[in-house]
């Protein structure tokens, strides 16, 4: 059964179609890649799953309820998780308390001012289990802003698993990173969606492969192939449209 | 022993307000402590809306001054034994009617942060003004309106005829409303009003409505600076237009933001500084609000964290014993720097007095001769230079501290 499913989802800016009816199933633990090259709307496409944008037609459904159009925060509380391509997190806050506050409306505080954070030990006891999975428990008490890149992406992936959402969307989560960062990134990405249902845009072809179960090749703005990993890199379509401008890029 | 080390902040904070009086007790004095206190509450609760929630109010002094207003109104009405409850929850009204302000203007006013918010801020602040000069049944117009505080049920005997009285009900005030403002900053919502500030759009994507979050901030400073405006009209027993206006919106930033925005203790610190100045040096001079602003300009130029910020800078260095090696080289850059504000102020004064013989600091200068404003330049130039030249020194100094606190930590963690 798809937990999230995209029908005939179009968007456009002014004049410009930027999303020309996608279509698309994802799902339940499925780990899913979108590939496609700059410009053919990737990151449009997730805005417009996770709320940021309005879709100009079609809907999407997640978990039988139709959330396009929807805000940010109500579908986030359905229990839809996304990270960001540029680092999004709480800069002055700490590296703690960027966690802490992921899980605030997933553990039922909401907008309380009648509870002190500090006395939440189940709450608290969460965060310490989610920065000893990002690998931050060192740097607890640093402000996020001033952590390293790496450190920071590391954050960024952190603040959207805290909430123990089903569904994690990752936008581009090694992008600027070093290989050797890149590869515990990976690491990372697995450990944290295991069981999970991932949702990932990513340029590296070799981490796609690695992640992927099933691969949705975007091209301005329409899927031209939705298929298992081997079949893609074998299909003749996406080589044109998209592998083979890597290659000659590299 | 972390519980212990903060509980022991909060009784000196405490002891220290009710000692105030034992060392200082003359009637000015008093005065001055009450105003103290109402400062402290009102720039606190600003500095949950720009401090806390990044946003930036010119208005929040209609939620000070309505609750005043309302205070001052009950007030009357207890004296008419139209109400019947003793004084002391006064700054309850204030506060409850800030809350209600807040709870309207609110709806609209937060939905946005940055430029948008403080435009309708201005607005807001300009329309109340206004309209307490036309509505002159409730605000009495430019004279405002009077209460007495010495009806209703009486408190354990209290009349509270006198000022101190009133400083010791304040100080009751000041520290519930502290703490609990403290407090709210230790809660989802007050820790998510920090998110939302730093960064609305992603505070969304973890289930929150950057637009409700900053609502409640809203709300709870409204309700905080109602509780000043209580307090004030217990203090003053009137309250005029001016109380609500931009003058005073405008000061409570001044405050808030020369003790330091980003620290709880910054605006308390802005208070106490501004009200010794606005009721010290306006005693001396009537030149204070330019000091008042040339003080706000070099703040934001030189110390942008504020007094509270200047403070905090020197944890590390103080917590690494290194603190040391900064005292000479404050002294060498300090005493100069002391000599330039002194002459300059002279300069400043003597240029603007009336009279030919001018006394400053104990000296008798003549203003209509040219050579004592010659004196005085010359004192001013040399003490630049001095400053100049030592400067390279204090901020060698200044790296050095913390350079090798650098290093230690980058020991520690290794």
């Amino acid at each position: 059964m798809s937990v999230l499913s995209l029908h005939d989802v179009t968007k456009n800016f002014g004049e410009t179609e930027i999303i020309r009816g996608v279509s698309l199933n994802i799902e339940r633990g499925e780990k899913h890649a979108i590939i496609g090259p700059n410009g053919a709307g990737k990151s449009t496409l997730f805005h417009l799953i996770s709320g940021l944008y309005n879709v100009t037609g079609g809907s999407i459904k997640f978990k039988d309820k139709e959330i396009q159009n929807k805000k940010p925060y109500e579908i986030s509380r359905l229990g839809l998780a996304r990270s960001f391509q540029v680092t999004n997190i709480f800069a002055r806050l700490n590296v703690f308390e960027n966690v802490r506050c992921s899980l605030l409306w997933s553990s039922g505080y909401k907008y309380s001012f009648w509870h002190l954070l500090g006395r939440q030990k189940e709450l608290n006891e969460k965060t310490l289990e989610v920065l000893e999975q990002i690998g931050l428990q060192d740097k607890k008490l640093i402000p996020a802003g001033e952590l390293a890149y790496a450190h920071q992406r590391a954050l960024e992936l952190g603040i959207a698993i805290a909430s123990g959402a089903e569904v994690i969307m990752l936008d581009e989560p090694v992008a600027g990173m070093s290989l050797t960062e890149a590869e515990s990134a990976v690491e990372l990405i697995h450990r944290i969606t295991e069981g999970k249902t991932l949702i990932m845009v990513e340029h590296d072809m070799n981490i796609v492969f690695d992640v992927a179960d099933r691969i949705s090749v975007l091209v301005y703005g329409e899927v031209i192939a939705c298929d298992k990993p081997e079949n893609i890199r074998a299909n003749t379509h996406v080589q044109e449209a998209y592998l083979g401008e890597v290659v000659t890029d590299a | 022993m972390a519980v212990i080390k903060k509980s022991l902040v909060w009784i000196c904070y405490l002891l220290g307000l009710l000692a105030l009086p034992q060392f200082f007790d003359s009637v000015l004095a008093i005065s001055i402590f009450n105003q103290m206190a109402i400062a402290i509450v009102f720039a606190l609760s600003y500095n949950m809306l720009l401090g806390q929630g990044g946003m930036l109010s010119f208005g929040h002094a209609v939620y000070f001054g309505l609750g005043g207003f309302l205070a001052v109104h009950a007030l009357v009405m207890i004296e008419f034994e139209i109400l019947s409850f003793s004084i002391i929850w006064i700054p309850l009204v204030g506060g409850f009617i800030g809350l209600l302000a807040a709870l309207f203007i609110g709806t609209f006013s937060t939905h946005k942060a940055g430029t948008v918010f403080a435009m309708i801020s201005l607005g807001i602040g300009e329309l109340i003004a206004a309209s307490s000069l036309i509505f002159v049944s409730f605000f009495g117009g430019e004279a405002g309106i009077s209460g007495d505080r010495t009806f209703g049920p009486s408190f354990f005997g209290i009349e509270w005829f006198q000022n101190l009285e009133i400083y010791y009900l304040a100080v009751a005030w000041v520290f519930i409303a502290t703490l609990f403002m403290y407090f709210f900053t230790l809660t989802p919502a007050g820790k998510m009003a920090n998110a939302v500030r730093d960064n609305p759009e992603r505070a969304e994507f973890i289930g929150y409505s950057a637009r409700r979050v900053r609502y409640i901030t809203f709300c709870a400073a409204g309700f905080f600076a109602g509780v000043a405006g209580g307090l004030f009209a217990l203090n003053y027993e009137f309250i005029t237009e001016e109380n609500l206006n931009a003058a005073t919106s405008g000061r409570v930033l001044l405050s808030a933001y020369i003790g330091g925005l980003g620290y709880f203790i910054g605006p308390i610190i802005g208070a106490v500084v501004l009200t010794l100045m606005n009721s010290l040096l306006s005693n001396y001079s009537d030149l204070w609000m330019l000091y008042l602003g040339i003080m706000f300009l070099l703040t934001v130029l030189f110390l942008p964290r504020g007094f509270a910020g200047f403070i905090m800078m020197h944890q590390m260095v103080w917590a690494q014993g290194k603190i040391k090696s900064l005292v000479l080289p404050y002294l060498l850059t300090g005493v100069p720097s002391f000599i330039f504000v002194i002459a300059s102020v002279g300069l400043i004064e003597l240029s603007h007095t009336d009279e030919a013989e001018f006394n400053y600091l104990g000296l008798n200068f003549d203003s209509t001769t040219a050579i004592d404003f010659i004196l005085i330049s010359i004192a001013v130039l040399a003490a630049l230079f001095c400053i100049r030249k030592s400067l390279p020194q204090l901020r060698a100094a200044w790296e050095s501290a913390n350079e090798i606190s650098d290093d230690d930590e980058k020991e520690a963690q290794s």
